[in-house]
């Protein structure tokens, strides 16, 4: 049967190297030929043969041992067997024919005969390979290749390590499957992974942020610890500051009124101290100290009121007012009324503004 | 439930089977899902408004994306199951919108690949340009699949199981063991690969001990492109691609079987 399948191989495959030679092959398809049945044992002996080595329990034993020991390697290098190049096959096939000769009894060539089925399926295959006209495929190759491909480094010889199964030694790069993947994917037409580009909600975070909040309230409480007393101090210093300021200026109300309103709280020199001047009289206004009026020009002048108007003039007769100056106006009014010193000094303390 | 048992069983109209669905309480949700005619989708999409139809499109087109992230086939069982529920009577108007959408907005293409249990999956539109940045991380299992693909491929279209793992030895990839990159080996080329329809794993029969083949499964052949892949063998070998004749045949010829049919009206 291999001899069949090889010979129509060896047809079509003409640059493979031949694998059935004269000799070895021709004889066997004689002797089955003769004997009329492929696997039968008995078919080919000489009667001539005579019995003493026949009989011989330790040739025999050693024969069969043999005959396993080329089944053995058949089936465990099947692979090497198969690639076309090399001639292992045949190699195996010649042994088992040198043994042949010496088989006399049924057990040794039933061994024959299992070693010939398991041949004759790899004869099978390795012909198959070569249907495919030449285009024979060698996955060894493909895959030393591939190594290359991947960025293998290939280490010298006498390297100690070896590799997988007696391959190749070196290392392969960390991305040699990215390598091979970015190549690939151009084959493919996959279809892009979704994903959500904001992320979704993911269980983690809390536990980090647990850690750095506590990180955080250590340093911070030292902070407020100085904080405060800073802070207080700011505070009650705005609020006194204030009041002391409008008692300041009622102070002055009271030494040159009446007056006319702008003359009063302008200061020519600052338009921010006029603002602060405003906002300082609004409170006297507001507080009943002070009032304002229209003269015969109708002009605002402000007065002080005498303590005991307070409580009368209080409720009945209160208005409010909104008074907002800008830049310009505060000029032109400098200019109108010619003002060239303010009434109202300005503070000798560090003035208080927000 | 019984609402809706009843619902399906009128909108589908066919009562022989009332009798079959009574039987399984829990599971009145799995009754075998028969394609409703084309009157009755006309009847249903009648009752419905344009926003619901819509609204359910877009269900099922979220459905197949988020499926789709896995790479495992959606199965019309689980899609009526899941998502159409009792817009089940309008399924081939849906799937035919859906269809759509994926073309038009996503340049996906929609296809059924087993006719027989109704699987689907989605794949590119458009092919990937040579010259084109890579957009995302390559994922390496890719490159592996890649090389098994290859190796069945140049080898006529099938090949045994062992003819891959050598293979994969010799690149360092042992089934046996648990690979830095791939962990388990066996489990994703038998198993995951398989499930995603990349690769087919069926039995040789009469083979002692228990052997068994690879063959490309349907997604690699709507997927993968087999002239590109002769293309990389040839770079990988210094070889002209067409010096593999017969592969380049098969590469070359439009074969029915790999043409993708959208889903529609069956």
């Amino acid at each position: 049967i291999s001899d069949s399948c090889m010979r129509r191989a060896r047809g079509d495959g003409a640059e493979e190297s031949p694998r059935q030679n004269g000799t070895a092959g021709r004889r066997r398809g004689e002797q089955r030929a003769d004997s009329g049945d492929g696997d039968d044992a008995g078919g080919g002996l000489g009667p001539a043969d005579m019995p003493e080595e026949d009989n011989d329990p330790g040739l025999r034993r050693e024969i069969r041992s043999k005959y396993r020991d080329l089944i053995n390697s058949v089936q465990q290098n099947r692979e090497d067997m198969l690639s076309p190049s090399n001639n292992k096959l045949h190699e195996v096939l010649e042994e088992a024919n040198k043994l042949f000769r010496d088989v006399r009894q049924a057990r040794e060539a039933a061994l024959d005969a299992q070693l010939l089925v398991v041949a004759t399926d790899l004869g099978k295959e390795k012909a198959s390979q070569l249907f495919v006209e030449g285009n024979a495929f060698d996955p060894s190759a493909f895959a030393e290749h591939l190594l290359s491909f991947m960025g293998l480094n290939r280490l010298e010889e006498g390297d100690e390590e070896q590799q997988h199964g007696g391959g190749v030694d070196g290392y392969l790069p960390q991305d040699a499957w990215h390598r091979v993947a970015e190549r690939a994917e151009r084959c493919f037409r996959t279809a892009p992974c979704f994903h959500y580009m904001m992320g979704s909600f993911h269980a983690e975070p809390p536990p980090p942020k647990q850690r750095i909040e506590r990180q955080r309230k250590a340093p911070s409480k030292e902070v407020k610890r100085i904080m405060p007393t800073q802070l207080k101090k700011m505070e009650e210093s705005q609020q006194e500051a204030t009041e002391k300021e409008v008692e300041r200026i009622l102070g002055y109300l009271r030494a040159t009124s009446p007056i006319s309103y702008y003359e009063f709280v302008i200061d020519p020199k600052s338009f921010s101290r006029t603002v602060e001047n405003i906002f300082h009289t609004s409170f006297l206004i507001r507080d009943g100290l002070a009032r304002m009026y229209l003269d015969e020009s109708k002009l605002p002048c402000i007065a002080p009121v005498e303590e005991g108007e307070v409580e009368n003039g209080g409720l009945s007769s209160r208005k409010q007012c909104i008074i907002s100056i800008s830049l310009r106006s505060w000029r032109e009014l400098i200019d109108a009324l010619d003002i060239s010193e303010p009434l109202i000094h300005p503070p000798t303390s560090q003035s208080v503004s927000q | 439930m019984t609402q809706r048992k009843r619902l399906s069983q009128g909108k589908a109209a066919s009562a022989p089977r009332r009798s079959e669905t009574l039987m399984g309480e829990e599971e009145d949700d799995d009754i075998p899902f028969t394609q409703p005619s084309t009157s009755q989708v006309q009847k249903g999409l009648e009752k419905l408004t344009p926003a619901q139809v819509d609204q359910k499109t877009a269900e099922v087109v979220q459905y197949f994306l988020m499926k789709d992230q896995k790479k495992i086939p959606v199965r019309r069982a689980d899609l009526v199951k899941h998502v159409v529920k009792e817009y089940r009577n309008i399924y081939p108007e849906i799937m035919k919108r859906t269809a759509r959408t994926f073309e038009q907005v996503f340049g996906l293409k929609l296809v059924e690949i087993d006719f027989k249990n109704h699987v689907y999956i989605l794949i590119n539109k458009l092919e990937t340009l040579e010259g084109a940045p890579v957009r995302s991380p390559s994922n390496p299992k890719m490159g592996l699949l890649f090389v098994i693909l290859s190796v069945i491929f140049m080898k006529g279209g099938a090949v045994k199981e062992t003819l891959v793992w050598n293979t994969l030895k010799k690149l360092r990839v042992d089934p046996g063991e648990k690979h830095e990159e791939f962990g388990d080996v066996k489990r994703l080329v038998t198993d995951e690969f398989v499930r995603q329809r990349y690769l087919e794993y069926v039995r040789i029969p009469h083979t002692e001990p228990l052997e068994h083949e690879f063959r490309w499964g349907q997604r690699a052949e709507l997927e993968v492109s087999k002239i590109k892949i002769l293309e990389f063998m040839g770079e990988l070998h210094d070889r002209d691609p067409q010096s593999w004749s017969q592969q380049y045949k098969e590469a070359t010829t439009p074969s029915s079987s790999s043409q993708p049919s959208t889903s529609s009206q069956r």
